[in-house]
């Protein structure tokens, strides 16, 4: 596909938070990401390994003291890092949308639901006060919170986790985005309330058409979700495939120890994870994964792999991929 | 209503709360040096007559005796006679607080005037000139004694410039004063149509206030800063970015949510200066409450330092009361 008809091409993409006294943190080494309009992409990585740095980057709001060394964002064939920060500000919440963590902290504590989604809707389409109002009304309605008429004056503390998150859902999707950053969505929700939330989640972001960025350290839940799936490391991306590819062959040691770790199988899980008393002493300049790979060879600790194809749309940064089934 | 249930319990406080404050001012009290009778006689007074008017002071039964008599006292709304001016203290007290009142209150709305927006600004930038203005400021303003600064004023208002009437006081004496309504002149000057009165009180007030304003434009200015700095970086301002809400309107939330902070600094800052404006009163001869209770400390008066305790506990005990009030207004997770 042709840079032209991505939604979101994101390349070679470094992000820095300097120290004061040791060498700068890289949060992202290099990354690549392309998002076809539509498409869901699944983004998994435990935590810490860069992905919150990755949307923030995305949306120009990478936290100070952080910077954003290199690298390009191209969204819908616009190149944001070049945007004026005010002419990005119209594409955040319009055409880029985020659903957000943890919603009770970070919904405004002191406005009315309803009013933080009308502002929204109000701020970005030009439309009156009133008529954003029944835009509030109309995505309450469509993300099937009960009695969305009382709830409209409810503030975040009244309401559940569950119900604040499909609050930040409506938020994301009134103003019908091209593209969503999910951020951990569900993590904060209980198991059943969770799958509510994804599948409405999934359910709007279908019917507004929107291309999705489903990050989250659950890989378990990409496999229903995602039509690709991303594996983040330390900074950078070591697997990209199709969903049905990555789950009937993952490739990387990496991706397959996030798998082991959801099985019900102690053996697999034995198999892929490196002891604690092991992770130490291996250091190079090879492979990021090197200390914790239980593949390691010789090579992988002065070797630096790169992402690579192992098959077709099948990319892996690894000297030895596995090849076999799991 | 959570709110009514709150102001209930505050209220059944209130009566504790008063007995504690009076319990531990009365034996604080007593602890001055300095027999009043003898203040009272006179160096030249003979043992027979001080001990004659011990007796009748009380103040040669035991403390705990004393201290019982004066809460019967208090109890009936009678704190006292100063043995000073020879008026009972509640008098003493009603004519003066409200000019500590009108003083303070004035005071503060400057130092909200000033330290408000200039706080707001300064969060806006870690860098450039309104930053470091501000830094200055609250440093300057932490580090200078309000009274040094009432002097200079009135050196350069009123000794160089003459721009400002004679610091004597809270009129002219040549100026006729309203009838006393509330007690604050501007007010009464206002009711009673009188604009001499009026231009007169504000004359004097001018200097006064603006002292208080700008020494407490500092607390209020940091207060402000840092509340919003840090607002400013809190989750759910960080939300709004996301969301693409114009500038301006992150602006307005994160000031929205430093207000409760603002409020709390300013009430303190009420409570405090009840008693705290009183070496700017001194230099104005303002006649408030605090110069009273310090006259009376210093000539073993007891009754009007008491009654300015009594006075001042009342009164905060309101201030927190509407404090809380407002609290309830500007915070939603407060009704519950
Ligand atoms: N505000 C920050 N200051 C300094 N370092 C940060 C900050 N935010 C993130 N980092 C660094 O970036 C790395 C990736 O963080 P993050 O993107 O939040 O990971 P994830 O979302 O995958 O848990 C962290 O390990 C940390 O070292
Ligand atoms: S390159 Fe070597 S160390 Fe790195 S993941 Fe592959 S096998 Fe493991
Ligand atoms: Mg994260």
């Amino acid at each position: 596909m042709s840079g032209e008809d991505l939604i979101l091409d994101v390349a070679d993409l470094w992000v820095a938070f300097p120290s004061y006294r040791a060498a700068p943190v890289h949060a992202l080494k290099g990354v690549d990401l392309q998002i076809a309009p539509g498409a869901m992409i699944g983004l998994v990585g435990e935590s810490g390994s860069g992905k919150t740095t990755l949307a923030r980057a995305i949306m120009g709001l990478v936290p100070p003291p952080g910077v954003v060394e290199r690298g390009r964002v191209l969204f819908a064939g616009k190149d944001l890092r070049r945007m004026d920060a005010e002419a990005r500000r119209h594409l955040l919440g319009r055409e880029i949308a985020m659903v957000i963590p943890n919603p009770r902290a970070e919904l405004n504590p002191v406005i009315p639901v309803g009013r933080q989604i009308a502002n929204v809707v109000f701020h970005h389409l030009g439309v009156s006060r009133k008529e954003a109002t029944g835009v509030a009304l109309d995505m309450l309605r469509a993300v099937r919170i009960p009695d969305p008429e009382r709830r409209l004056n409810a503030y975040p503390h009244e309401l559940s986790g569950g119900m604040a998150q499909r609050v930040v859902i409506a938020i994301a999707l009134a103003c019908s985005p091209k593209l969503v950053i999910s951020d951990d969505a569900t993590s904060g929700l209980d198991v059943t309330v969770q799958a509510q939330v994804l599948d409405l989640l999934r359910s709007m972001v279908q019917e507004k058409g929107a291309a999705t960025l489903f990050i989250t350290r659950d890989v378990a839940i990409t496999a229903h979700f995602c039509t690709r799936i991303a594996v983040i490391y330390a900074g950078q991306l070591v697997e990209m495939a199709d969903t049905r590819a990555f789950f009937a062959r993952p490739a990387h040691p990496y991706s397959i120890m996030l798998l082991a770790a959801f099985s019900h199988n102690p053996a697999l899980r034995a198999r892929w994870t490196r002891a604690a008393g092991e992770i130490a002493d291996a250091a190079g300049e090879g492979c990021a994964f090197a200390q914790r790979c239980v593949r390691r060879q010789p090579r992988c600790l002065t070797d630096i792999p790169t992402l690579r194809a192992i098959a077709p749309g099948h990319l892996a940064r690894c000297h030895y991929p596995v090849e076999e089934r799991q | 209503m959570p709110i009514l249930r709150y102001i209930g319990r505050r209220v059944l406080f209130v009566i504790p709360q008063l007995f504690g404050i009076i319990l531990v001012s009365f034996f604080l009290v007593k602890l001055i040096p300095g027999d009043p009778a003898v203040m009272m006689l006179g160096p030249t007074a003979s043992t027979q007559s001080i001990a004659e008017l011990r007796d009748k002071l009380g103040l040669s039964k035991p403390l705990i005796t004393q201290f019982g008599r004066y809460l019967h006292d208090v109890a009936r709304g009678d704190l006292g006679t100063s043995w000073q001016t020879t008026r009972p203290v509640t008098e003493d007290l009603f004519q003066r607080f409200p000019a500590t009142l009108e003083l303070i209150t004035l005071g503060l709305l400057v130092a909200l005037a000033i330290g408000f927006p200039l706080g707001v600004a300064a969060a806006r930038r870690r860098r450039g000139p309104i930053r470091k203005f501000a830094d200055y400021y609250g440093l300057l303003a932490g580090a200078l004694p309000d009274f040094w600064l009432a002097l200079v004023l009135i050196y350069v208002f009123y000794t160089a410039l003459g721009w400002i009437p004679a610091p004597l006081g809270r009129i002219d004496m040549a100026v006729v004063p309203p009838p006393t309504v509330t007690g604050s002149l501007v007010i009464d000057s206002l009711i009673a149509g009188n604009l001499a009165a009026l231009a007169s009180s504000l004359g004097h007030l001018l200097l006064p206030v603006l002292t208080l304003g700008l020494i407490n434009a500092g607390p209020i200015l940091k207060m402000t800063q840092s509340t919003v700095e840090r607002t400013l970086s809190s989750d759910f301002i960080r939300y709004a970015e996301m969301c693409g809400l114009p500038r301006r309107v992150v602006l307005r939330q994160a000031v929205r949510a430093a207000l409760p902070s603002v409020l709390t600094i300013v009430s303190v800052l009420y409570g405090f200066l009840i008693g705290g404006a009183v070496l700017v009163e001194i230099v104005f001869s303002w006649g408030g409450a605090g110069q009273y209770a310090v006259q009376g400390v210093l000539n073993a008066d007891v009754n009007p330092v008491l009654g300015f305790v009594v006075f001042s506990a009342v009164l905060s005990l309101v201030i927190y009361l509407v404090v809380d009030l407002l609290y309830f207004a500007l915070d939603p997770r407060m009704r519950g």
